[in-house]
């Protein structure tokens, strides 16, 4: 027992250590003249009152910044920067999804991680504060350019109540595997004629980077890739991601409807939380929003459905911090200072933003221990790729999902819509 | 015979009538009723045509969710100013393309019409680099000017200033009136159906800006009210009775604006849309 | 490029001197050069505030179409083959569909329907105005609040399945059909266009002097000879202005695709507009977008050119 408490202390330290310590040299000083910087983020309510509460404290540490917060809805926040970058303007920390900031990087707006400000003497030593690849997806050249807030796998949210009605267990009955999902199915999945009353389980249509945030997984559970790791050559219409399509189309038959939805861009998870389908996949920052629906904490989580669980595959993405290249030197050492600040109790961001960092040690943190799961988004975030890093990101999703609508929709052939993605695709790669 | 003739056509008249009037106000009727149902209520089938019980409270809740008074008051604003731009640049421009001659005349009104052919989404990045180099970006200037005046005004204008008699504006120049007297005391009162008509077209165009203030818009201060919708719709998730609710408040002064100057509008339209 | 100073003045021609052709007797305005001076003075502001801020971007985004422009790393010059390149690709075939679709089924039913709102309410009609003002409601609610509630409705067992039950018709997945999306969309410009359109229309038929009308009748002809051999005719003017401003209108159309599908399921709603947004603000292809809207200016041209043309031409 004392041993078990003593390496669990130890470890807390280590990790208290490891990200909350103070820069140890202040090499380049704090400015002391008056700074402002810009911060843009998208918006999504506990994380957006959290930045704010964080703006307020620095401020106290630090008089002579000014921090002016600019919020847009996820949606907008891309054609946002785009627009002010292209102009030479833009904030002076930036909000993306992991998987733009390789457009970024490629365009030279990024400034890289200023190594003072975290007390480190390489990229390698800040790498190491992370969960291994934790930081892959804002490394370019061996520099550190990003910091993801998140690192959000996906995983199967299950409806405790909807289950005992079926006469399963949560625990018992939980799918590990695809067609475990799917024999489940005709015990949940409830219709009344013509009318679907209930679906047992439902992939995403609301939007075609859900839809390749789930058939990537699944093609990789087959053996194969969505892109090349180089970003040149991509395999949309390779033998594993027509498995893998066509999975989807028989688990959608067999288990969901999805003509019929509420779930809309802003608000993917709203099937699950009106107990319209029994079973949904999405990360662990919709626990609290579960939590505030009738569901209460009446659900259980498993890890994303595999074709073989020996061998697992899942996904994981995040939206990370970045500083930009194009302003003062005063500008970019606060912009990573408040970095730093903002991500340096990662237990805190846990508890009130809902996300999570993939730094080491968070697991073993109280916040964690007392959120639903924990252990099971972790487990799904160790096994896991991120999401595709290319500059033609939004291409390829656009692709995917264009070939999951005709399939599932029109009953067209997967192979013959993913030669088509794949074609349109090539174009776009070979540029 | 004619009585009787008259009741067939009424036995046809008003039903049609009626579902014209059904399915024009349908939206807004589902809009208000939605915003005073409960969230358990809003996806019920049957559907719930009638709420009830009768919730208020996703007014307070999603007014008090962002900070929409100042959306409301921004928004207020520059639709004003935009709008009273148009209606004086439009009508002068109108008046000059038509009741004058000079060289060009043709080749600008061409101009101005091809400035309607295309969509802001493709102008907006060079338009954003104009605006920046006028250092703007952040401004109620940038909301405003760019759209001060609308070639889609200049058009609509010129159309009804064309069915003024020439000899009175002759008439009145010979009495030796100067031309902007003219302008303001003779053409203007005349044309104030159009005015009414160009009013609530501009307003509406201006009260529903998106994509601009989304791009040159970062202060929360400046943000316009479709900006606080479309955040409002990101938070947590949508709350559909707070989102209707704040659909119905955005709702508002357009349809205030419109029973005001019904008659007027109608007839701006109406009169403008006849090339004599 | 022979046949463009021929088009121009045609159009020039048409627009800019069109007069009454009714025998008026005319008053010459004096041609003073002060006139003119005040004709110019009086209309610069409006010229400078569009050149400097539609004209000029609209020039630089063809500009761009000869480029290949990612937004942030500066311009690289490639000639047409942004042209060359989307004239083969499917994806922009599909948009131009798409649009061209949407712009024939929203405004054809559109014209049929506000000439016979307008026939209708030309009627003696008890407590007019305020049916008139409830059927002319949809042309002012604001666009995202349109896109938002109308989104609420489409939903599976929303508002407008339920009164399609009445009628026996099974629920449409609306949203979520390749089939339907489209229409969905059309639905709504359909409604918000028509009673627009319909005063116009209205303005036109009251215009129609009654002596006609009563001549007809003299004559013994019906109702529907009336309509065709009197109305219709009479109507020229107007159902020009309008099929052009429709059309005009309903190529541009962007905010409901965009709130309501995204330009999904299956590319069913990607109308050209979003295609090019999607284009230069998703996929970073500034100077492609730019060539898309080149054809699109084109395509609007062309069409009113041609309508025009076919208008002007025997004026009776």
């Amino acid at each position: 027992m004392t041993w078990r408490r003593l390496l669990s202390t130890l470890a807390v330290l280590v990790f208290l250590l490891a990200v909350g310590g103070p820069s140890t040299g202040t090499a380049a000083a704090f400015p002391t003249e008056n700074v402002t910087i810009e911060i843009w983020w998208h918006e999504y309510g506990p994380f957006t009152a959290y930045v704010k509460q964080l703006i307020e404290a620095y401020k106290k540490l630090h008089s002579n910044v000014t921090i002016n917060a600019t919020i847009a809805s996820s949606t907008d926040m891309n054609q946002k920067l785009t627009v002010a970058l292209a102009a030479g303007t833009g904030p002076d920390i930036m909000d993306a999804d992991a998987s733009y900031y390789v457009a970024y990087h490629a365009k030279g707006v990024l400034e890289p991680a200023n190594l003072d400000v975290f007390g480190v003497k390489s990229y390698e030593e800040l790498a190491n504060r992370y969960v291994t690849g934790g930081l892959a997806s804002g490394t370019f050249d061996g520099k550190i350019y990003t910091l993801p807030y998140q690192g959000n796998s996906m995983s199967l949210f299950l409806n405790n109540k909807l289950f005992a009605e079926a006469g399963l267990d949560p625990k018992k009955d939980a799918p590990k595997t695809w067609s475990d999902l799917m024999a489940l199915c005709p015990k949940l999945k409830k219709v009344d004629g013509k009318r679907t009353v209930r679906k047992a389980f439902e992939f995403p249509y609301h939007s075609p980077r859900w839809q390749l945030q789930d058939l990537q997984p699944m093609t990789e559970q087959f053996g194969g890739k969505i892109l090349s790791d180089d970003g040149k050559t991509a395999y949309l219409n390779g033998p594993a991601t027509v498995k893998a399509l066509t999975l989807w189309r028989d688990v959608t038959k067999a288990c969901g409807d999805p003509k019929n939805t509420k779930n809309t861009a802003s608000n993917p998870n709203q099937d699950y939380v009106d107990g319209f389908t029994a079973m949904w996949i999405t990360g662990p920052w919709a626990t609290p929003q579960v939590q505030a629906s009738p569901i209460k904490n009446d659900f259980t989580v498993v890890g994303f459905p595999q074709v073989d669980p020996a061998k697992p595959h899942t996904m994981v993405y995040g939206w990370a911090w970045g500083v930009n290249k194009n302003r003062p030197e005063p500008n970019k050492l606060v912009a990573w200072d408040f970095v730093r600040f903002m991500l340096s109790k990662p237990d805190e961001w846990l508890a009130k933003a809902g996300f999570v960092q993939p730094v080491k040690g968070v697991a073993e943190t109280d916040v964690a221990r007392k959120f639903p799961f924990f252990d099971v988004h972790m487990k799904d975030v160790q096994t896991a790729s991120w999401y595709v890093r290319s500059e033609n990101v939004n291409e390829i999703a656009q692709a995917v999902g264009r070939a999951v609508d005709a399939v599932v929709y029109d009953g067209a052939d997967p192979k013959a819509q993913l030669d088509a993605a794949q074609a349109s695709i090539d174009k776009v790669l070979k540029k | 015979m004619r009585r009787a003739m008259r009741h067939r056509g009424a036995i046809v008249k008003y039903p049609l009538l009626l579902a014209v009037t059904f399915v024009g106000l349908l939206p807004y009727y589902w809009m208000v009723t939605c915003s005073l149902k409960t969230n358990a209520n809003m996806f019920l089938v049957p559907l719930q045509w009638i709420p009830n019980p009768v919730n208020w409270s996703a007014y307070g809740e999603a007014w008090r969710a962002q900070d929409f008074t100042r959306y409301f008051l921004n928004t207020g604003f520059v639709a004003i100013a935009i709008t009273a731009g148009n209606l004086l640049l439009a009508s002068l421009a109108g008046y000059s393309l038509c009741k004058f001659r000079y060289f060009g005349r043709g080749a600008l009104f061409l101009m101005i019409l091809s400035t309607m052919m295309l969509p802001l989404e493709v102008t907006m990045v060079p338009l954003f680099l104009i605006v920046k180099t006028l250092h703007w970006p952040n401004t109620y200037e940038g909301l405003i000017v760019p759209f001060l005046v609308d070639g889609f005004g200049v058009f609509l204008m010129r159309q009804y200033l064309k069915s003024i008699p020439n000899e009175l504006i002759e008439a009145a120049r010979i009495d030796g009136a100067s031309e902007f007297r003219i302008f303001f005391q003779i053409i203007i009162p005349l044309c104030k159906p159009a005015l009414a008509a160009l009013g609530v077209f501009t307003f509406r165009e201006a009260w529903d800006m998106y994509i601009w203030p989304l791009i040159i818009v970062t202060k929360d201060s400046l943000r316009t009210l479709p900006l606080g919708i479309s955040l409002f719709m990101s938070s947590f998730g949508t709350a559909w009775d707070q989102l209707m609710a704040v659909a119905t408040i955005g709702t508002l002064p357009m349809i205030l604006l419109f029973f005001f100057l019904q008659r007027s509008f109608i007839q701006g339209i109406a009169i403008s849309g006849l090339k004599e | 490029m022979q046949g463009w100073p021929r088009i121009g003045k045609i159009l020039v021609g048409a627009i800019a001197t069109a007069e009454p052709r009714a025998p008026r007797p005319r008053f010459r305005l004096n041609l003073s050069a002060k006139q003119a001076l005040f004709g110019y003075a009086i209309l610069l502001p409006t010229v400078a505030i569009l050149v400097i801020f539609r004209f000029l971007p609209m020039l630089q985004a063809f500009y761009f179409s000869l480029h290949e422009y990612d937004l942030i790393r500066p311009a690289r010059f490639v000639g047409l083959e942004n042209f060359i390149d989307l004239v083969q690709d499917p994806l922009f075939l599909n948009s131009a569909r798409v649009s061209i679709a949407y712009v024939v089924l929203s405004c054809v039913p559109v014209w049929v329907l506000s000439l016979a709102l307008a026939v209708l309410f030309n009627r003696e009609i008890r407590a007019k105005n305020l049916f008139r003002s409830a059927a002319f409601m949809p042309v002012v609610m604001p666009m995202v609040v349109n896109a938002v509630v109308w989104t609420f409705m489409y939903h599976q067992d929303g508002v407008v399945n339920t009164i399609l039950a009445w009628f026996g018709v099974d629920p449409i997945p609306w949203l979520r059909s390749s089939t339907w999306a489209l229409w969905a969309v059309i639905l709504i410009g359909i409604w918000r266009a028509t009673p627009y359109y319909m005063v116009i229309f209205l303005a036109g038929l009251q215009a129609i002097p009654n002596e006609y009308y009563e001549a007809a009748k003299i004559d013994g002809a019906d109702a529907w000879t009336e309509f065709r051999h009197i109305t219709l005719p009479l109507l020229k003017p107007t159902t020009l202005l309008v099929m052009v401003m429709s059309v005009i209108v309903a190529m541009k159309v962007f905010a409901v695709p965009l709130i309501m599908t995204g330009g999904g399921p299956a590319d069913s709603t990607r109308v050209l507009p979003l295609f090019i947004y999607q284009t230069a603000f998703e996929f970073f292809k500034m100077g492609r977008a730019a060539a898309m809207s080149v054809f699109l200016f084109a395509a609007v041209m062309v069409f009113t050119l041609f309508q025009i043309r076919l208008f002007s031409g025997g004026e009776d």
